[in-house]
């Protein structure tokens, strides 16, 4: 009796499911056709069919001095990556010291992240550039990761972790066994953390290899620039003056290695995901 | 080897609250405790002092005869095994075993002497490679016993390791940790709330309410002369009939009437309670229906309000001068609920409580 | 020899060590640089070709002259391009979750479209909008793929158009979204006991009664979380625009962001408005916080008012 109506809401949903997914993919498989044409063809107009110039339009993005983009690669993997370190282990430090341990502080310091937790810094950004400009390391890359030790959402997700997989009795049985307490953090609870680990260092790093609004007040040197600020400085320029192909091919540098990452982890990133709103 | 003794020692958590006012124990060397009590009587933190795990607010705790109170866990020759077993999930059956040997830098073959043997005794020589999550209960409980094997401890100390079995695992697992104990030669300190467990393992029960020690004794002498009313009622299953009683001069010593029933004791305690109201303790098996231990006075004709079927024996569930009682009887002699049955009472076997103290008489 | 305080074994020390790290860089890279932002915010602090002005202190006056300048227009203009992405996105999201977690549907490749409607979230923002703005530009391939199909005559003027620019902004922002609101709500759906869908089913509710009646109240803590921290984002919106409009908000800043204009007066290196547009965003983030916390720590309460609501209906029902 109820078979026919399901069927006919089935039918509904892959068809929204099927629109929903093409929009997703589509301006990205643009992206890619565009930058296998050349900037003639691609001003012809429209195609879905990828030409010839791939290897013409990569080399004419690596040759323009004016867009550093190995050193912008480069750039943006020490930030990301120290960052992403970074932020996994010291949130995974603070959850395991709150988590663990009783002392005075203990309920204060966590109210005091959780109000935190969805703070913009952008907020504190004016001082930042001001501080960071007294400290001498304005143009460096430093303040694009140190700041990576505080990240009050990744430590909510490494505390809710450890609620649900991390049991005391197991410290204690660490200590029982002459565990040093750094000793137990480094080989019991970090290897035991691992998933959450994987995954939030994932956000951390995608996180901070898009960031711009920062990298972009810090840094002005050339030689210093992430990929974010290249793409920027590519729409600042004469955009109509710009060769086409070279321009979706540097889009496609700044996207394809973050999509080849996640397609490779999709899985345990789709649960990451579903597992940072789970809080029961 | 060590024996263990609390003097005087207290236990307050930071919020104010004192699970243990003032404990006195003495645990002798290779000994076989059991702490047994209902959940929050303080027997889990006492064996967490023990371990180190939780610290003392007063008094003195001693294994052999150094004080530990500041001792570190790993320093005081102790090993512990956990209720939910608590083995390191990343790590190999083996490298569980050897976690506390490496950090004591054991040398590699001698390590590996000890394991051997340890998995020898357990049967865990088959799983070594193996990570916890792919092991049954059984096994584990094994893994976290052998863990604490190889570390040659002075004192082993088991937070209730049997509560996470299925009932046939247990008792397996009851006599094996008996052996393991007789082996070992050490002293095993054991919590537990259920008494079947003290009972069959314990040289000496530590029975505990509210963090004060109810009375340390051999399984058979806290069955037969339990000190108090908890005691009676804890220890034996189904629990023992507790029934007020009135004390009155009679031939031979002094009748406790309740109902129609006159028990004759010969106890001369009862004399100072002449005229007033005891409490007086009988179980469950004490109560016959055999023609042999009839005698004057000391039968109830009850009604039975519900009876359980054992197989070879029965519960019933009786109801007689107005107070419920347990009767457990050999299945040919019981009757079916809704009837009457005679009992008597088996007059050596009862026990006596002051109603005010519940202390025995 | 150590963890030996007095007469006891305590490990409070390590407590205060393992979260030392985290406060410290807060410290510094955060709460420091937020008390001289309220600071400044206070002064006269900018820089006019070569010379510094300032610190003079002014009071009020930078506050005052935010609101005189266009300040509630780009908070307007914030809250608009939020709307047109958040209203799609949660509506989408919502059907979504539900279809995915509906047993009677019976939807194939499941994780599939998780994995294709997440993808957009990982994309660097400021890439992606310089992809909008070639593709949508007037003579891209947008325009040119309408104009040879016959839809308009000639190019339709994304960029130059008010509701062109902020239209592409909130698209963006929604395709950018939609897919994390869609597994967090579906992570809430399959969080509810399954007994409770049988239960309606038995009841005799159908597909719809059953989403509006049991799955929504049973996920209104996690739609209030949804909710809050999509203005939080809302509120940061920054990359998107900027690209797209090369940072001037074009056409007449209409499409100028809070962060934005916050942006322009960090590059001129106006400290003192700087910071008062900081501390108003601050003061606004602030109470997005709170009503956060509120959200993670309800939840026994939630979850009892929750449990009371479930058997109200049913009260109702029998009385009339």
């Amino acid at each position: 009796m109820d078979k026919k109506p399901s069927h006919a809401r089935t039918v509904i949903a892959y068809i929204v499911l099927i629109i929903l997914t093409f929009l997703c993919l589509f301006f990205f498989y643009i992206l890619i056709v565009n930058a296998t044409r050349s900037h003639p063809q691609i001003q012809k107009g429209f195609s879905f069919i990828p030409g010839h110039s791939f290897m013409k339009n990569l080399r004419s993005v690596l040759n323009d001095a004016n867009i550093p983009v190995i050193s912008g690669i480069k750039n943006s993997l020490i930030v990301s990556s120290l960052s992403a370190i970074l932020a996994t282990y010291f949130s995974a430090l603070t959850a395991y010291g709150l988590y663990a341990y009783d002392f005075k502080l203990k309920k204060p310091a966590f109210v005091f992240i959780m109000l935190i937790l969805v703070m913009p810094t952008q907020v504190s950004a004016m001082g930042f550039i001001n501080l960071i400009t007294k400290m001498g390391m304005l143009n460096t890359l430093y303040p694009l990761f140190l700041p990576s030790i505080a990240a009050p959402a990744v430590f909510y997700f490494m505390y809710s972790y450890m609620q649900s997989s991390l049991p005391l009795e197991l410290v204690e049985a660490a200590r029982i066994d002459g565990s040093s307490e750094f000793h137990t953090f480094n080989r019991v609870v970090i290897p035991i953390m691992k998933p959450a680990l994987a995954v939030q260092a994932i956000f951390a790093f995608v996180s901070s290899w898009n960031n711009y609004f920062i990298p972009a007040l810090v840094i002005s040197d050339n030689s210093k620039k992430t990929l974010p600020i290249l793409i920027a400085a590519l729409r600042s320029a004469d955009f109509l003056k710009f060769d086409m192909g070279k321009v979706y091919m540097l889009i496609t540098i700044a996207i394809v290695p973050i999509i080849i990452v996640y397609i490779a982890l999709s899985k345990y990133i789709v649960a990451g995901v579903a597992l940072g709103g789970v809080k029961e | 080897m060590a024996g263990i003794t609390f003097k005087n020692v207290v236990k307050t958590y930071d919020n104010g609250v004192t699970v243990v006012p003032d404990l006195n124990l003495e645990i002798k060397d290779k000994e076989f405790v059991v702490l047994v009590g209902p959940s929050g009587c303080g027997k889990s933190t006492t064996l967490r002092m023990i371990a180190g795990l939780e610290s003392i607010t007063d008094g003195e705790l001693y294994i052999g005869d150094k004080l530990m109170n500041a001792v570190a866990p790993k320093n005081r020759n102790i090993a512990m095994v956990f209720q939910n077993y608590a083995l390191y999930p990343h790590l190999s059956v083996y490298k569980n075993m050897t976690f506390a040997l490496e950090l004591a830098k054991v040398p590699k073959n001698e390590m590996k002497k000890k394991v051997q043997w340890a998995a020898e005794i357990l049967g865990l020589e088959p799983y070594l490679d193996r990570k916890p999550k792919a092991l049954s209960g059984g096994q584990r409980q094994r893994v976290a016993l052998g863990r604490a094997m190889v570390r040659d401890p002075e004192v082993f100390l088991l937070d209730e390791p049997l509560s996470n079995l299925d009932a046939k695992l247990r008792t397996e697992m009851r006599s094996q940790i008996s052996k393991l104990h007789k082996r070992l030669g050490t002293t095993f300190v054991y919590v537990t709330h259920d008494q079947t467990e003290a009972m069959t393992m314990g040289d000496r029960i530590c029975v505990m309410k509210d963090g004060i020690v109810q009375q340390f004794d051999t399984p058979q002498n806290l069955y037969d002369h339990p000190c108090n009313i908890f005691v009676a009622g804890f220890i034996g299953s189904p629990q023992m009939n507790f029934i007020d009683a009135q004390v009155k001069k009679a031939d031979g010593g002094y009748a406790l009437c309740f109902g129609d029933t006159k028990v004759i004791s010969d106890r001369s305690e009862l004399a100072a309670y002449e005229g007033k109201t005891v409490v007086l303790g009988i179980r469950p098996e004490d109560l016959h229906a055999e023609q042999s231990f009839f005698k004057e006075g000391n039968s109830i004709k009850a009604y039975i309000d519900l009876d359980e079927m054992m197989g070879s024996e029965s519960y019933l569930y009786l109801e007689y001068a107005g107070q419920k009682m347990i009767a457990r009887v050999p299945a040919r002699y019981a009757k079916r609920a809704e009837e009457n049955i005679e009992l008597a009472i088996d007059v050596e076997k009862i026990h006596l409580f002051d109603k005010e103290t519940e202390k025995a008489i | 020899m150590k963890k030996v305080k007095g007469n006891e074994v305590s490990y409070a020390k390590y407590g205060y060590l393992f979260i030392a790290p985290f406060f410290i860089a807060f410290l510094i890279f955060q709460f420091i640089p937020l008390i001289q932002t309220i600071y400044y915010s206070f002064f006269e602090y900018y820089r006019s070709g070569l010379k510094i002005i300032g610190p003079n202190p002014v009071g009020f006056d930078n506050y005052a002259a935010l609101f005189e300048a266009d300040f509630g227009k780009y908070a307007g203009n914030t809250i608009i391009m939020w709307v047109i992405g958040f209203v799609p996105q949660i509506l989408i999201s919502l059907l979504l979750a539900a279809w995915f977690t509906d047993i009677r549907l019976r939807i194939k490749g499941k994780q599939f479209f998780k994995v294709v409607i997440y993808m957009p979230n990982l994309i660097m923002a400021s890439a992606f909008a310089m992809l909008f703005f070639a593709l949508f530009s007037d003579n891209g391939p947008v325009n040119s793929t309408l104009i040879s199909m016959g839809i308009i005559a000639k190019p339709f003027r994304f960029l130059s158009s008010v509701w062109g620019t902020r239209g592409l902004v909130g698209l963006m922002n929604f395709l950018m979204w939609f897919g994390n609101t869609t597994i967090l709500l579906m992570a809430a759906v399959m969080g509810i006991n399954p007994s409770l869908f049988e239960a309606a089913e038995l009841d005799g509710c159908s597909p719809r009664q059953t989403f509006f009646r049991v799955t929504l109240p049973m996920i209104r803590p996690i739609l209030i979380y949804v909710l809050i921290t999509s203005m939080i984002g809302g509120l940061q919106m920054f990359d998107v625009p900027q690209i797209l409009t090369n940072g001037k908000g074009t056409p007449d800043r209409t499409s100028m962001t809070l962060i934005m204009y916050l942006n322009n007066h960090l590059f001129s290196k106006n400290y003192g408005m700087a910071g008062a547009v900081s501390v108003i965003l601050f003061v606004i983030a602030a109470v997005l916080c709170l009503a956060v916390y509120f959200t993670l720590n309800a939840d026994d309460d939630s979850k009892r008012i929750r449990k009371r609501d479930r058997f109200k209906p049913r009260k109702e029902a029998i009385n009339g």
